[in-house]
């Protein structure tokens, strides 16, 4: 007894001599982080809904010249926007769906001792680690009208189509290889983090379901959904985020599939029309707020 | 009979996985695989109407003329590529050392709020900020210049490179702090001496992810840079590919070796740290 209090008084003296609050280490230590995103952050958005007032050239010496609510009543009335919302949801929904299932059943597929599953991990994250540019080439290339692979071996020799679909340069086939890419290059994401989390599942689990006489599919209902739930919603809310916003894949592989990111810098610098692109900021910020409000409640991040 | 039943079924078992396993790897590398091979194909055998899996040919043209600056612009968009990201990636590794271990073992009013604030700039796409960005790298005289590109790719990537640092710092146990100060150490030498010494896969981590990214980025670099002699790979590489007189062959090749640098890190990174891809994640 004795000698338990000791050591307590012991821990107290020391915790005494400490500062009780490091605020100005803290500060002086958070100074460079907090300015930064000050500045590059938190002052752009703020600006954003200042500049979506205005009719604002891009030339800075030029003035801008206050126009209210216009530049939102200019986007709520063009239906290209809509159009652009609605393809830009369409592309996030397959491409999430699509890469979360996938990373998944790799992951399943993963998850078991064999030999060469070290490389073979490796191989598959390729995809995920390589840049968007060297990647977009090789695609452009593969899936070129006049001699690309994809046509050749399509058509003449699996005979899968008579005429070959022109590929980027049709809307249709164009959306459908965009997500098609978005599933390849993503799917890694999700299959490492399911991995890891199926590593964690102790396989007694698994033994005991199966005593109880439990097939595969329940084995997967009743063990691996729950014990992967908390990254599945992550790698969900995440991957949606970052494909509602997507720019670059989309804008180097085609000028086809018109989604927000390339709606909004389309508007800023090839129309010039910075005001309302800053308002399209603004409507997809509010949007983007909503989800991450409800997301905070139910996701740890 | 049963067990050689079973012999038989664990022997197909395994034929069908190791079967999967080859299909998945097939699909999932063949784009690599077209461009490791039509860098090796003469342009006429690049754009060939029944193309061959293997060059008929092999030619190392293209990596030669991919060097030579009179062909080719690759290495000064290169080196200006491994100016931003080598910066932009150990700045952002300072200053998220820093701010993590202020969020991670000091006590203070708002820390809290910080951290929930930093959160929330992680799921910040850089798409909504590119209007006012723009005004003010102009305002800020940094227009074309490759600073503007380097403080935004830091900006970019520091509330993760701080949440990762941060996980790593709070694994590190109080009593060996106050032990270091019983030792007469003070907080700045305990970072140095103590934390970074600890922490350093996860620094190497977070190095790995605020260097891919930077080297990653055309939206930023396309709206920052007019100037081609301050262009980055992914900008430059493009601005190439939209003049009629690129090379197929040349082009992959490009393409590849711009792949290697961030390819080897990772390997490398990936030798000695347990799943960090995870904790970062590739923006749009």
């Amino acid at each position: 007894m004795k000698t338990i209090k000791n050591t307590k008084s012991d821990f107290k003296f020391t915790k005494i001599k400490r500062p009780k609050s490091d605020i100005k280490l803290a500060m002086a230590l958070l100074f460079p982080s907090i300015f930064l995103v000050l500045l590059l952050v938190a002052y752009p958005m703020l600006s954003n809904i200042q500049i979506s007032f205005f009719d604002q050239p891009v030339n800075p010496r030029l003035s801008a010249t206050f126009v209210g609510l216009k530049n939102y009543t200019d986007i709520l009335m063009d239906a290209e926007f809509f159009k652009s919302l609605g393809v830009t949801l369409l592309y996030m929904i397959l491409a999430v769906s699509g890469s979360t299932a996938l990373g998944l059943g790799v992951a399943i597929f993963f998850n078991r001792p064999f030999k060469f599953r070290k490389i073979a991990r490796s191989l598959i994250i390729l995809s995920y680690v390589t840049p968007s540019i060297s990647l977009v080439f090789a695609w452009k290339y593969m899936f070129n009208n006049g001699y690309g692979v994809v046509n050749y071996l399509g058509g003449d020799v699996l005979h899968l189509f008579d005429k070959a679909p022109l590929w980027f340069d049709n809307p249709v086939s164009s959306f459908v290889l965009v997500v098609l890419f978005a599933i390849w290059r993503y799917f890694p994401y999700a299959f490492i983090s399911f991995l890891a989390i199926l590593q964690t599942i102790d396989s007694s689990l698994y033994e005991a379901a199966e005593i109880d006489g439990a097939s595969a599919w329940d084995k997967f209902k009743i063990v691996t959904v729950p014990a992967i739930m908390p990254v599945l919603l992550t790698v969900v809310t995440l991957r949606s985020i970052w494909l509602f916003y997507m720019f670059t894949d989309v804008y180097l592989l085609t000028n086809k599939v018109n989604i927000l990111g390339i709606y909004l810098y389309e508007t800023a610098f090839a129309f010039n029309d910075l005001g309302k692109a800053a308002s399209i900021s603004v409507i997809l910020f509010m949007i983007l707020s909503i989800v991450i409000i409800l997301a905070r409640k139910r996701v740890k991040f | 009979m049963a067990m050689a039943s079973s012999k038989k079924s664990r022997a197909t078992k395994k034929v069908a996985f190791y079967t999967g396993l080859i299909c998945l790897l097939t699909v999932s590398l063949f784009p690599f695989f077209i461009m490791l091979m039509t860098s090796f194909k003469s342009p006429k055998e690049a754009v060939a109407t029944n193309p061959t899996l293997l060059p008929q040919h092999w030619t190392f043209k293209h990596y030669v003329d991919m060097f030579n600056p009179d062909i080719f612009p690759y290495l000064s968009y290169f080196k200006n590529s491994l100016t931003v990201a080598l910066t932009a990636a150990s700045l952002a590794v300072v200053i998220g050392i820093f701010g993590a271990y202020a969020l991670s073992k000091l006590k203070f009013m708002g820390r809290t709020t910080i951290n929930a604030s930093f959160y929330t700039v992680y799921m910040f796409s850089g798409i909504l900020l590119v209007v006012p960005l723009f005004k003010i790298i102009s305002g800020l005289g940094l227009y074309d210049t490759k600073t503007a590109i380097i403080i935004t790719m830091i900006v970019q990537t520091l509330p993760t490179a701080i949440f990762m640092l941060k996980s790593y710092f709070d694994t590190i146990p109080d009593d060996l702090e106050e032990a270091a100060m019983i030792d007469g150490l003070n907080r700045v030498q305990i970072i140095f001496y103590i934390v970074i010494p600890l922490s350093i896969s996860g620094i190497i981590s977070v190095f790995v992810y605020s260097f891919m990214v930077a080297w990653n980025d055309y939206l930023f670099a396309s709206i920052f840079l007019s100037d081609s002699a301050n262009f980055t790979l992914p900008i430059g590489l493009n601005a190439l590919f939209s003049t009629p007189d690129y090379v197929w062959g040349r082009m992959m090749a490009a393409s590849l070796v711009t792949a290697l640098p961030v390819v080897i890190m990772y390997a490398v990174s990936e030798h000695f740290i347990k799943g960090n891809m995870t904790e970062g994640g590739v923006k749009g």
